[in-house]
């Protein structure tokens, strides 16, 4: 019978500390390595000229910002193409999600039947997806404007006029990602007491009432993390705009996170694009700050 | 036996395996090779040239890696940021000046030079040109394919039209011609457009292979030296030309249509010998011509692309050998069937007319001599930033009133700064 062996003894506290972090550690290794690194390399990348093709690269400090943020203007016309994009999207996205919420959120015949419809874009390809909105929305032989011409409406070249193509964009993408949205708000009005509604009720309220004094405020965390997911994810769109309209026409929907695209792996300006991903990264972070400080000002 | 002679056993078993005792030695190795071309046809050949050159270096097997075109730049650019470049690739013409001064490109003139058999000299000099400075070698040209004409000959037929390869012999095949024919071969109630452009991509990526070829045969040109010539009222008229196939006449399938030529949904299309293979199973009969000339003469306008070892590539020796094995006069050959060679002696010789067994040979004389007299597409060292600028106002020309002259004119005040 071999002796038992004794190790150092570890106090119990610092032994369940070890086990935790040796189970937490493949996820933490994967996002040190693949999030945390990336993204310290970003700032760095940003203070460089390094160009991806000849593997070129020098410090440069701030220039890649000085030139995007004073002489470049097409940097200006992307941000403004990407705030609109998001001032498109956001507000019918939240509104629609709120809409088909509250049409769905109740037992009734048909709700599971709708919610699953409008719930199937966001689980289908995105790449699918935007093709076939391609072919839709073709000038003569798309569906859209075949539809239209039933009702003598001359439909316009949806992606190839300046006018209409981010109008197109915004739609179908509100489209494909309402779905998500409506389901959190379902779940939401789900949670909220039947007796809050039946208590108005009794002291006579009438349903706008009921949901503008009750619903609504009770639905306002959901709303502010609703609002800052949409937010974030408008201002990141990339495969919806590479895949309908490649920026154009005439850059009308070159927004940002494809400009980055073009001038990190079409111009192989690689600092530059991290420069710029970095503004992303700051309009994105400002954003949600202001959102946050209007929600806690409003307690 | 113990666990603890257990436990050496695996460990010494592990160690010698991992230095090489006792486990497989023979060092197989394989080059990677990225194309464009998802084609079945295609592949078969690349694949029976590999086969004859593992026959030699039985240690060596070639993979090739298809890449879509329209990523094809990227996506090889990612690889070898990432430590990972290919072996050997494709590259197109209008890609050749960056990665040539950005150093990309192995020097593979030894190589070739000192190959048996290989005679250098056997490539035509103008199609060289982007691929070889005084004393470097950066890629050996496999296809020099000049643009030519497809046409539905059974619509001709049935709208009792003359037909292309009749009007090249009475010398009245111009872009008039074509414009005119377009317009008459537009059937709307069956959906059939009169033109399509090249390969239905001519207002986005291949907005330069649909206006340059007009453009060259009314005597224009992209630029010359650091000088923009898009806006030359010669240019400007070729432009015109166009625009007026697809707003006035709707003859032409506009931006966001589709009418595939392969499908018999357009009577006339532009592009090169390769897409042939597309007209295996087609339901029509169809045939080849030259680019219609114009008021400034033939214009022949040829796309390039050049089989490339790249600088950071594992394996660099080995690659240019299969390089050479590849550009060997018996492989080009070979390719000649679908690829335009740049070899004099394949090109002038019989085999070449008879190498497509899809094409007559008269019509394979299309290709020789477009690949004699013709030029290859505009390139430049910015090309990406050129083509960036250009295509704003490129999409600016594809409205029906649009003024080309003034939009023109504005492209290239964009794009001269970057010449």
């Amino acid at each position: 019978m071999s002796a038992v062996r004794k190790g150092p003894s570890l106090s119990l506290k610092a032994r369940e500390a070890i086990t935790g972090w040796l189970f937490v550690s493949p996820i933490l290794t994967g996002f040190l390595i693949f999030f945390v690194g990336p993204l310290i390399a970003v700032f760095y990348y940003s203070t460089t000229e390094w160009n991806l093709l000849s593997q070129q690269s020098r410090f440069v400090g701030m220039a890649n910002y000085v030139d995007a943020l004073t002489r470049n203007e097409t940097f200006w016309d992307v941000l403004v193409n990407s705030l609109v994009f998001a001032a498109g999207l956001v507000p019918l996205n939240m509104a629609m999600a709120l809409g088909l919420a509250l049409a769905l959120s109740k037992s009734r015949p048909g709700a599971v039947f709708f919610r699953t419809v409008f719930f199937a874009p966001v689980i289908t390809s995105a790449v699918a997806w935007a093709i076939i909105w391609t072919f839709l929305l073709q000038h003569e032989s798309g569906a859209v404007n075949q539809g239209l011409s039933i009702f003598g409406i001359d439909g316009p070249n949806w992606l190839h006029e300046p006018d209409w193509a981010m109008v197109s964009v915004i739609f179908t993408r509100v489209l494909k990602t309402v779905g998500l949205n409506m389901i959190l708000y379902i779940a939401a009005l789900q949670s909220i007491p039947r007796d809050y509604d039946e208590a108005a009720r009794i002291e006579g309220a009438s349903n706008w009432e009921i949901f503008r004094r009750i619903t609504w405020p009770l639905l306002a965390p959901t709303t502010l993390v609703i609002m800052v997911i949409t937010v974030v994810g408008s201002l990141k769109v990339f495969d919806h705009i590479y895949l309908m309209t490649g920026g154009g026409p005439q850059n009308g929907t070159m927004v940002l996170a494809f400009y980055i695209y073009e001038q990190g792996f079409k111009f192989f300006n690689t600092g530059y694009a991290a420069a710029l991903a970095v503004v992303l990264f700051a309009l994105i972070l400002l954003l949600t700050i202001v959102q946050m400080l209007l929600k806690a000002a409003r307690k | 036996m113990s666990d603890l002679m257990i436990k050496r056993l695996i460990y010494s078993a592990a160690i010698t395996s991992s230095l090489g005792f006792g486990a497989n030695t023979v060092s197989a190795e394989e080059l990677r090779f990225t194309v464009w071309t998802g084609s079945e046809a295609h592949l078969k050949m690349l694949g029976e040239i590999a086969d004859s050159f593992t026959a030699t270096h039985p240690d060596v097997t070639v993979r090739f890696d298809t890449i879509p075109f329209g990523d094809y730049v990227q996506k090889i650019t990612l690889q070898m940021a990432g430590g990972n470049a290919p072996d050997l690739g494709w590259l197109l013409e209008n890609s050749a000046p960056a990665f040539v001064d950005a150093g990309a490109l192995a020097d593979v003139s030894g190589t070739l030079k000192s190959a048996d058999g290989y005679d250098y000299a056997d490539f035509s000099q103008p199609a060289m040109g982007l691929w070889e400075t005084s004393d470097a070698t950066y890629g050996i040209p496999f296809s020099t394919s000049p643009f030519l004409v497809y046409y539905n000959k059974s619509l001709y037929d049935a709208a009792g039209l003359e037909t292309p390869d009749q009007r090249i012999k009475d010398g009245s095949w111009t872009w008039e011609q074509l414009k005119s024919d377009a317009k008459a071969l537009r059937d709307a109630s069956s959906g059939v457009w009169g033109f399509e452009t090249f390969d239905g991509q001519g207002y986005g990526s291949r907005v330069w292979h649909t206006l340059i070829p007009i453009i060259r045969a009314y005597g224009g040109s992209a630029w010359e030296g650091d000088s923009c010539k898009l806006d030359s009222p010669l240019s400007v008229q070729a432009v015109q030309l166009f625009h007026d196939m697809v707003y006035a006449d709707g003859s032409t399938v506009p931006p966001g249509e589709q009418g595939d030529f392969f499908s018999g949904k357009a009577a006339l299309t532009v592009t090169q010998i390769s897409r042939v293979s597309k007209l295996a199973d087609a339901t029509f009969d169809w045939g080849i011509a030259p680019l219609p000339s114009g008021p400034a003469g033939d214009a022949a306008t040829v796309g390039q692309a050049a089989v490339v070892a790249f600088a950071q590539g594992k394996h660099k020796e080995l690659a240019a050998e299969f390089l050479a094995h590849m550009t060997n006069k018996e492989n080009v050959a070979k390719m000649a069937a679908f690829f335009p060679p740049a070899r004099k002696s394949v090109l002038n010789g019989d085999g070449f007319l008879t190498s497509n067994t899809a094409v007559a040979p008269e019509k394979m004389a299309f290709v020789a001599e477009g690949i004699e007299s013709g030029s290859v597409l505009p390139s430049h060292q910015r090309f990406p930033q050129i083509e960036a600028e250009a295509r704003p106002n490129f999409d600016a020309l594809w409205s029906k009133n649009a003024d080309v002259a003034a939009t023109m004119k504005k492209l290239c005040s964009g794009i001269s700064p970057l010449l």
